[in-house]
């Protein structure tokens, strides 16, 4: 609408057309973020068959369930990044706080299955609290989020690495409780637990965005800040709250990660700062805040991770991936440019 | 009403036969113009009668989805706005397009820098020539040095058309260059439009103002829903507004209601805050207090810093006799009171967002339970204001920026009246609003006032001012000047009690 700054209000005798008189394709496919969640779940679709024809078998029912139990460590980071990329905010510590959750979580629990529900709650404020303090630099000292969080990600690291004496050690038991290794391997009507929370993740996430007053502010203040603190918003506990919300993710998806491994490594976090941000512009939200919904970014993290495979599938070497992976990214953020700007 | 039957002269530019939709919204429908070397032709209509869109379209800004434009005779069609100035056509468009961080010099000298030996820009030369320009077009007091973003709204407007008139156009569009101006750059303006006109410029501009329009237009071609409904050489404004709006408009301004007896809602004493000085007032309910004076003398300041959007310094509030503290704009909602701020665009509406959710912004709360908002209550609260206030809108989940100015607005003042304050701060509001959503905005304010709210209303119109207020301040350098009432409540007094030296009086 950008471009239509005139005002296109029809005369009185002019029929006014609405939404509900538009043909139904048309409807479905009306808003570019509705297009584009549909193009990354047909992306997903081609994928699965150009990898079925790869390597017969990568389509069958285990082989999605395993891209999907992937996708679902991404999506659960990028429900985090979706909240503040809504408010034209980044999260860049996620890397480090993901890595020290995992860290953390073994360390506090030391593999042992009491104190695995402590060690979770801990874990959990953890990544809260880091999300929390990213919030309150941004919001309250002014710090641009870029650099409020990727600082965040440098102490992250130090601390991490400090605490953990470097490495994980091996005599302080680095494994996750072994309930939690069972609980993200277990699966429930042959859906694996990983898969299941993700679903709820998604429907909560979606129903926070669409449905409650949160939600609304966050898109408010994602559209205009000023004009949301002028209409009583509070700009400044929202900020906070969704950059916990970050936080809270990146250390939730650290714990399930240490579930699905069993073991903390460093630098497991890396490939999710990338990925989660990719799901989600994939996912048609914009990168300057406002527009964009979860479902896109889960979208956007599956046709990620089914790309991804596929490469893996095709024994393309890490280098080819790598490349290829680069090349899709921006042809898809240019083609979404593009159409951003014809509208 | 001499209409004109044919146009004498070749024109310099026609446009014929345009339409143009926007999501499936006709903005301009088959829809011609044309205008001459040499003549001023005001271009009059609602908004959202398709003004802005013609100009746009023959500016090369955006393009036509049907219909032909042609310079001189012969068929164009622009690329973008380079094209449009390649061939001498220049455009000053309502929103403007300075950039902001870069100064006043760099942004008149965009694209024809004086390079030195080197290659590089020669800052040095560019300055002077940015110096020399203003001066040579009478427009010395702006510093080319300043950052845009430090002057005022009216300079940067007026650098905008420095900018256009500094190419010496054959033909010049203007959209609405007079509503960011003040009086004496207004005089300025019609200065150089009157030079441009005599070496032979067309020029096309767009007001709402119709004094403007009949001291300086040779022809005036009325717009309505998208298509022009006549061309004229003179146009009484009664018959103007006809033509415009379909039907014929009772008197602007409607009756006021008797002034209230004095129960104050909102007092103010010694009351300080960046760019304003030892205020004291009271405004009681039911009272429509305007506040008169130029721009920039503290009212924006006086409006935010009571709102909590910006500090108080010292002094005290009483709301409903009960001194208050306010430090944010939840706190002033609390105890009542609404802000409708000066620039709906980037302070007031979010313009992707749907009608519906920049109408409820203000009372979510009211809405939710369990912060789970409530859509059908939400949808109804919506609908109920859109056709109590007659918005035109073509359903809820528009976004709320494809609408037209005047409709925007009431989408704004909508916002606060489901908030149901006691207190409304109105801080310009009828700028550049059309004059039909002007009455309706004049009798909203009057409904409110015999209600028993309260009214504090910043008008750069002193005209409006006179006809809504029982009493107006006059503010100067950030004080109160000068109290206005009964025969005193005149447009001429106001003016001049805003501009009257201090050591006169």
């Amino acid at each position: 609408m950008a471009s239509s700054a005139e005002p296109v209000m029809p005369g009185p005798e002019t029929p006014v057309p609405t939404g509900q008189d538009a043909p139904l394709l048309l409807r479905l496919l009306g808003s570019p973020t509705r297009r584009r969640i549909l193009y990354a779940l047909l992306a997903s679709i081609v994928l699965f068959a150009i990898g079925q024809a790869v390597r017969p078998g990568f389509a069958s029912p285990s082989g999605i369930r395993a891209v999907l139990t992937i996708a679902s460590f991404v999506g659960l980071v990028a429900a985090g990044q979706t909240f503040v990329i809504l408010i034209g905010g980044i999260d860049l510590s996620v890397p480090w706080v993901l890595n020290g959750a995992s860290i953390l979580m073994v360390t506090s629990s030391l593999g042992s299955n009491a104190r695995a529900i402590p060690a979770l709650l801990l874990t959990l404020g953890m990544g809260t609290l880091v999300g929390m303090l990213n919030g309150a630099g941004i919001v309250l000292l002014g710090v641009p989020a870029v650099v409020m969080t990727l600082a965040m990600n440098g102490i992250m690291e130090g601390l991490t690495l400090g605490f953990s004496g470097g490495m994980t050690c091996a005599a302080c038991g680095s494994y996750a409780p072994p309930v939690v290794q069972a609980a993200v391997h277990d699966s429930l009507f042959g859906i694996p637990t990983a898969l299941l929370l993700w679903l709820v993740v998604i429907v909560l996430v979606s129903v926070v965005l669409s449905m409650t007053t949160f939600g609304r502010r966050t898109y408010a203040i994602g559209n205009s800040p000023r004009a949301s603190f002028l209409a009583g918003v509070d700009v400044t506990t929202c900020t906070i709250g969704l950059y916990a919300l970050s936080g809270l993710f990146s250390a939730l998806a650290g714990i399930v990660l240490v579930g699905y491994g069993g073991q903390a490594a460093l630098g497991m976090g890396d490939p999710y700062l990338f990925q989660s941000i990719a799901a989600v512009v994939i996912g048609g939200a914009s990168i300057l805040g406002g527009r964009g919904n979860y479902i896109g970014s889960a979208a956007g993290a599956i046709s990620l991770v089914t790309l991804v495979s596929v490469l893996m599938a095709m024994n393309m070497p890490e280098y080819g991936r790598s490349i290829i992976y680069g090349v899709i990214i921006l042809v898809l953020l240019l083609l979404y440019g593009r159409e951003d700007a014809e509208r | 009403m001499a209409e004109l039957d044919g146009v004498q002269a070749e024109p310099a530019i026609e446009g014929r036969g345009l339409s143009r939709s926007y999501g499936g919204v006709h903005a301009l429908n088959d829809a011609s113009m044309s205008a001459v070397a040499g003549e001023v032709h005001a271009l009059v209509g609602e908004n959202g009668a398709g003004k802005s869109t013609l100009i746009k379209i023959l500016g090369g800004r955006t393009r036509a989805d049907t219909g032909t434009v042609s310079v001189g005779g012969r068929e164009v069609k622009f690329a973008g706005p380079d094209a449009a100035h390649r061939l001498g056509v220049w455009t000053v468009f309502q929103e403007l397009t300075l950039l902001p961080w870069m100064s006043v010099a760099e942004n008149l000298m965009i694209g024809r820098e004086p390079r030195s030996r080197l290659g590089l820009i020669d800052r040095r030369g560019m300055e002077r020539r940015a110096e020399d320009t203003l001066a040579a077009l009478g427009a010395e007091h702006i510093d080319p040095l300043a950052l845009v973003e430090d002057i005022p709204l009216s300079q940067r407007q007026t650098v905008e058309i420095v900018r256009a008139i500094s190419y010496e156009p054959d033909i010049l569009f203007l959209d609405e260059p007079t509503s960011s101006l003040v009086e004496r750059e207004v005089v300025w303006l019609f200065g150089q439009i009157r030079r441009l006109r005599d070496r032979g410029t067309a020029l096309v501009f767009t007001s709402h103002r119709w004094n403007e329009i009949r001291d300086i237009a040779d022809r005036i071609t009325v717009f309505r829903s998208g298509r022009n409904v006549g061309t004229f050489k003179e146009l009484p404004e009664d018959d103007a507004v006809t033509l415009m709006t379909g039907r014929r408009l009772e008197a602007l301004y409607p009756q006021r209601p008797p002034p209230p007896p004095a129960v104050p809602a909102l007092a103010l004493k010694s009351y300080n805050a960046r760019g304003v000085r030892d205020v004291s007032l009271e405004l009681r309910k039911g009272e429509i207090l305007g506040l008169g004076g130029l721009a920039g003398h503290g009212h924006r300041e006086l409006f935010f810093s009571l709102f909590g959007a910006e500090k108080m310094i010292a002094g005290t509030v009483e709301v409903g006799g009960k001194a208050v503290r306010i430090r944010n704009p939840r706190e002033a909602m609390r105890h009542g009171i609404a802000l409708v701020p000066e620039d709906r665009k980037t302070e007031g509406l979010l313009l992707a967002m749907s009608v519906r959710d920049n109408a409820t912004l203000a009372v979510l709360r009211r809405l939710a339970r369990f912060s789970i908002l409530r859509h059908v209550r939400e949808r109804q609260l919506a609908q109920g204001l859109i056709d109590r206030l007659r918005v035109r809108t073509p359903g809820l989940s528009n976004p709320v920026g494809a609408l037209s100015g005047g409709n925007q607005q009431k989408v704004l003042l909508g916002r606060w009246l489901l908030a149901e304050p006691n207190i409304f701060l109105l801080y310009d509001v009828t700028r550049g609003v059309d004059v039909a959503t002007k009455h309706e905005i004049y009798e909203l304010i009057m409904r409110l006032a015999k209600e028993g709210r309260a009214i504090m209303l910043y008008s750069s119109d002193a005209e409006e001012l006179a006809h809504l207020s029982h009493r107006v301040l006059v503010m100067r350098e950030g004080r109160i000047a000068a109290e206005l009432s009964g025969a005193e409540l005149d447009a001429e007094i106001i003016v001049s009690a805003a501009v009257r030296d201090r050591i006169a009086t």
